[in-house]
């Protein structure tokens, strides 16, 4: 295993950037997760490290060597795809040999890793059907102990469980991620899905329109968020437009909003105000103790079980959703008049 | 449910198989039967018999043997040659994501819009010794002798690979086209560098596509008329223009249809042999 460095990297077709000017790093045995909405360049980023895609600018450096002009066989990446693009015609067995055999390892060596990989994956005794004789989760695992058997320097994942039904996906998130950490393998997953990517990742890379918009932990992100395009994509927020002037928050419908100082500093001008849904507060009355307090009107509730959304009306431009646990407390109607609080910490104020 | 289920089998399958029975096993049953007779060549008449004589003259005779040899010599040849070429051809048009893709099929299968007699012709024209080619050659002083190439084997060869390139080239490309990318590529990020690949990946799999391009390739060529009459000329032999021979001047019906059936099980158990080789190769 090895550490994994991108220094500004550009793929651009025509005049159009598939990916402009992502700079990453990944330490060894660090599991590192590209999320973003389809077409945001996670897969050209990913193919860039493989080999499979040559950059238009930027470096690839593996374990500290420059790789960026080494075709895929000369670099030591092993890859998952999402199709699992295991050889038809070769048996299972052969399947995991055949990057070991490319290394001319000896007969009984490639044997007993093949062995090793097979069991990693909990399929040994399978080493003789051949992939069609297998479920969709088996192929994925043949796919994962193919890439694992040469030992890669580095793993490569492009939306490995999207070909999963939704229950196998959750049981395969968790066995490659303890592989991953019992391995200590460097890793670099792409998805979209974002539980997946939660419950992968140590750290996460959020992109859109070719660019890295923020790199950290779960809960930077989701405390933290870099900007309003982080903001709104790693969980549920409601914007609410307005301005930032003299340490408050007017929203375009006009109310008058206590937001924390750290996000209002400088000029006045053009923002939106981030609130997470759980961090509200609702009750049927005025609420003491919360730096905003203010009366609405229950518009609609989808009711989910553990959990109700409720979606306030606080001015003509202002709409809020706020989520409750469903403990078989407070539960406002369609119509009720309530009051929604928070503190100021729990909005996040970006400028335009 | 069964008996319909086989009635409907018979219903699909009962046209082609009249049509077959008819049109192809008769007039073999019919041809093989009169190859056993003999021919009275004063009269030009065929004698009813039941004798092999027809085929021991075939064998016997170098003339015949060396039409024989010459016609599988340049058919092994060609068939290889339009492996070879139509290949890499076949992958570019599998693989592009050109929207001219279509345009680039159209192309390849253009050339057979124009038959087989029409081409020859034109071939004529531009390479006879004073064709197009030799004329401006010399015209222009660079050849003092025109250029041998018309009535060679060599304008056989071309020729017929020229005509039987297309159907080498829609073989393998509909069956690269159903090889997943990502198999190549898996190929690659494992160490196979492209050549050790193509090997251990893309050649097994297109294997399916080589054999129905060889064997098809294999058998025009073995069975070309129109390219050897034309361009071989005169004084070079290949089996389909002898049996011509046979059939329309000669009107040698027992041996023209000796030769015919010579051609035949010459070509099936090649292409048998062929096949069962590139199989086993593959597999070990
Ligand atoms: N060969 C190409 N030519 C032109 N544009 C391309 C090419 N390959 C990718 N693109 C464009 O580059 C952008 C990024 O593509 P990429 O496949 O990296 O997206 P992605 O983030 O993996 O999306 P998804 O989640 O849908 O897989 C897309 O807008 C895509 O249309
Ligand atoms: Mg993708």
């Amino acid at each position: 295993m090895a550490r994994l460095d991108i220094d500004r990297l550009v793929k651009r077709y025509g005049d159009f950037f598939a990916v402009k000017d992502v700079s990453l790093s990944v330490a060894d045995g660090e599991f590192l997760v590209l999320l973003g909405p389809s077409g945001c360049g996670k897969t050209t980023t990913l193919r860039m490290v493989a080999g499979f895609i040559e950059p238009t600018a930027g470096e690839v450096k593996l374990g500290g060597s420059n790789v960026t002009l080494l075709p895929p066989w000369k670099r030591n990446a092993g890859m998952v795809f999402q199709s699992y693009a295991l050889f038809p015609h070769l048996t299972v067995a052969q399947n995991v040999a055949f990057g070991l055999e490319m290394r001319k390892l000896p007969r009984a060596e490639v044997d007993k890793r093949v062995e090793e990989a097979l069991a990693l994956v909990r399929l040994a005794g399978f080493g003789a059907r051949l992939p069609r004789q297998l479920s969709g989760g088996q192929q994925q695992r043949v796919a994962l102990a193919r890439a694992l058997a040469i030992r890669p320097d580095v793993l490569l994942l492009d939306e490995p469980l999207s070909n999963l039904d939704a229950k196998l996906r959750q049981e395969v998130r968790v066995e490659i991620r303890e592989l991953q950490k019992q391995l200590g393998l460097t890793t670099v997953m792409v998805t979209h899905d974002q539980e997946e990517a939660l419950t992968m990742a140590d750290r996460l890379v959020v992109m859109n329109e070719g660019t890295v918009h923020q790199v950290g932990t779960q809960r930077d992100l989701y405390e933290r968020p870099a900007d309003r395009f982080v903001a709104g994509f790693v969980g549920r927020t409601t914007f609410l437009s307005g301005t930032v002037a003299n340490g408050r928050f007017r929203t375009d419908g006009g109310l008058d909003l206590a937001v924390a100082p750290s996000s209002t500093g400088g000029a006045p001008g053009k923002a939106a105000l981030s609130l997470r849904p759980e961090r509200l507060e609702i009750a049927p009355g005025p609420i003491a103790g919360l730096d905003n307090d203010l009366p609405g009107t229950v518009e609609f509730v989808s009711y989910l079980g553990a959990q109700i959304d409720i979606h306030v009306r606080l001015s003509p431009a202002d709409r809020l959703v706020v989520q409750i646990a469903n403990r078989g407390g407070f539960a406002p109607e369609v119509g009720q008049r309530v009051h929604v609080g928070w503190r100021a910490s729990a909005g996040q104020v970006f400028r335009e | 449910m069964r008996r319909s289920q086989g009635l409907t089998a018979a219903a699909l399958l009962g046209p082609a198989t009249i049509f077959i029975a008819v049109g192809l096993l008769a007039p073999l049953a019919i041809l093989f039967r009169y190859s056993l007779n003999s021919f009275v060549a004063q009269t030009k008449t065929m004698v009813e018999a039941l004798t092999i004589q027809n085929y021991i003259t075939f064998f016997t005779d170098p003339y015949y043997t060396g039409a024989l040899g010459t016609t599988v010599k340049v058919a092994l040849l060609v068939t290889v040659v339009c492996l070879v070429l139509g290949f890499p051809l076949a992958y570019v048009v599998a693989r592009t994501q050109s929207r001219f893709k279509h345009l680039l099929i159209i192309a390849i299968v253009l050339p057979l819009f124009v038959g087989n007699s029409v081409r020859a012709a034109g071939w004529m024209v531009v390479f006879g010794n004073k064709g197009f080619f030799n004329a401006s050659l010399m015209g222009l002083g660079i050849l003092s002798k025109p250029i041998e190439i018309m009535f060679t084997e060599n304008a056989v060869i071309i020729g017929i690979i020229a005509v039987n390139l297309p159907f080498m080239v829609l073989s393998l490309q509909s069956v690269i086209e159903s090889i997943d990318r990502a198999v190549e590529e898996a190929a690659f990020s494992l160490g196979a560098p492209p050549l050790t690949m193509f090997r251990r990946v893309l050649w097994p799999l297109a294997l399916p596509g080589i054999l129905a391009g060889t064997i098809l390739c294999f058998i025009l060529a073995m069975n070309a008329y129109a390219t050897p009459f034309l361009l071989g000329g005169p004084l070079f032999k290949m089996m389909a223009p002898v049996i011509y021979n046979e059939f329309t001047q000669k009107t040698n019906w027992p041996f023209g249809g000796a030769i015919a059936f010579i051609l035949m099980a010459v070509t099936l158990s090649l292409t048998i042999a062929a096949n069962a080789l590139l199989r086993r190769r593959t597999a070990a």
